[in-house]
């Protein structure tokens, strides 16, 4: 029997993971070649572009939403993982601790000022910055920071009492002066050709100037200056550009037979609101004969609007009036990804970031492999 | 012994024998940081957080406040760590 070539119908069904009550289906993707006998699935880049789409919900600094349709999940996936681990950053590597008589110990504040994230310039921060590597001999490693590798900050801070604070006063932010250290009490201290490119809105700064560091009391002090360094997530995670980066794959929402009426009002609440809308049956579709909508002119049906909103709850799944006449999925290769900036990059410049560094990579590779064969 | 009469051990010589009849209060001191910052040492009260300069042999009290819980003041040296 000669091979016929699939439909339409059944490619699309191909690429979706069946969502079942307690089990799925269909996990893994079939387009490799030898999967389907008699049909060339080879890797083909024509190919590729035609299906290939990108499509953005959402692009904010601190916020982008964007779906990757098309690709593997392992092109997806990579990076997913680029963007967490490594696209190189900012952050607050060495402390240098002259005074610190709060109550929160040396290491520990040390860690919290790690973590915090800090802005720039990006000319600045991804062309001007480079890498810092510890010198191997211990002795060298004051004569390895330089402008172009190394970012001075300062924190200096005394709490003392407030004479002008009213009597009887329990707020200990109005008693003293200083009593809350805040991410904004930090400094920057520009060295060399710094000044050129952090200075005015480009000056290195927190992010977001209300993070809270420690709490003092009157006579505590802490003093102490910083040297952030670039380096990657995969390394700590506080060189991570994302706050989150992750992706989702979108659901399938398919209505076999209708759902009308009551019913139909109980379908909409059984998922995110905005998903299942709900229409009128019109006269045509009541007089066409085996639709299930007969005689049921002007009642109320339920109609899929917006699956990409859906979280896939499976709450319709439990209710027997809904049995055999909806089905879950998702799409195999239709990826959501949802970025969060930390804020030294813009969300959109991250996803091209990783784009690029998945590049560079497998140039690299490529460039090994052939070494090894000649 | 009541309270006031209580002397800091020194290091060497009174531990060993109870015959010295305190004649070892002379002795040095292992460490003597005198000459660094003009015989004073500064403590904090344990009481009242206020600074207390402390002569060499002194009593251990604050001046302030009478109390006999000094703290030592934390070291002036630059402490490195790693923010991780």
């Amino acid at each position: 029997m000669p091979h016929k070539p699939p439909t339409k119908e059944e490619l699309e069904r191909r690429k979706i993971v069946g969502i079942n009550e307690e089990t799925i289906t269909d996990v893994s993707s079939t387009d490799f070649p030898g999967h389907y006998p008699g049909e060339d699935h080879s890797w083909d880049i024509e190919s590729f572009r035609r299906g290939f789409r990108i499509e953005f919900h959402q692009n904010d600094p601190f916020e982008a939403s964007f779906s990757l349709i098309g690709v593997d999940a392992s092109i997806a996936n990579a990076f997913r993982r680029i963007m967490i681990a490594d696209i190189p950053t900012l952050a607050i590597e060495t402390v240098f601790i002259n005074n610190n008589t709060s109550v929160i110990q040396d290491e520990v504040l040390s860690h919290r000022l790690g973590l915090i994230p800090f802005k720039g310039g990006h000319e600045g921060l991804h062309k001007f910055l480079k890498w810092w590597r510890k010198p191997t001999d211990e002795a060298l490693v004051n004569n390895s920071y330089y402008d172009y590798n190394t970012v001075s900050l300062r924190l200096e801070v005394q709490c003392e009492h407030n004479d002008k604070a009213a009597a009887g006063e329990t707020d200990p932010t109005k008693l003293y002066k200083h009593a809350h250290v805040y991410a904004r009490d930090i400094e920057f201290c520009p060295v060399g050709r710094q000044d050129k490119y952090f200075s005015g809105a480009d000056i290195i700064a927190p992010v977001n100037p209300d993070i809270l560091i420690a709490k003092l009391r009157p006579g505590q002090e802490i003093s102490l200056s910083m040297h952030m360094h670039k380096g990657v997530g995969s390394d700590h995670a506080k060189f991570s550009p994302v706050a989150t980066a992750s992706y989702r794959l979108m659901p399938v929402i398919k209505i076999e037979r209708p759902i009308l009426g009551r019913d139909a009002e109980k379908f909409a609440r059984c998922f995110p609101r905005g998903v299942i809308g709900l229409e009128k049956v019109t006269k045509k579709e009541a007089a066409q004969k085996g639709s299930g909508y007969e005689g049921h002119d002007g009642e109320l049906k339920a109609v899929v609007v917006d699956p990409m909103r859906d979280t896939v709850s499976r709450e319709c799944l439990r209710h027997d009036e809904f049995k055999g006449k909806v089905k879950l999925g998702r799409r195999r290769d239709h990826f959501i990804y949802l970025v969060e900036s930390t804020g030294q990059w813009e969300s959109d410049a991250i996803f091209l970031e990783a784009v690029a560094h998945l590049k560079k990579r497998a140039a690299d590779l490529e460039k090994q492999v052939i070494n090894m064969v000649r | 012994m009541s309270r006031e009469e209580y002397q800091v051990p020194t290091g060497s010589g009174s531990a060993t024998g109870g015959g010295g009849g305190g004649g070892s209060f002379n002795a040095p001191a292992a460490r003597d940081y005198a000459g660094e910052s003009g015989g004073t040492m500064y403590y904090m009260c344990g009481d009242c957080a206020v600074r207390v300069p402390l002569e060499k042999g002194a009593a251990i009290r604050c001046q302030k406040c009478g109390a006999r819980v000094l703290y030592k003041e934390r070291t002036k040296r630059m402490v490195q760590f790693e923010a991780r």
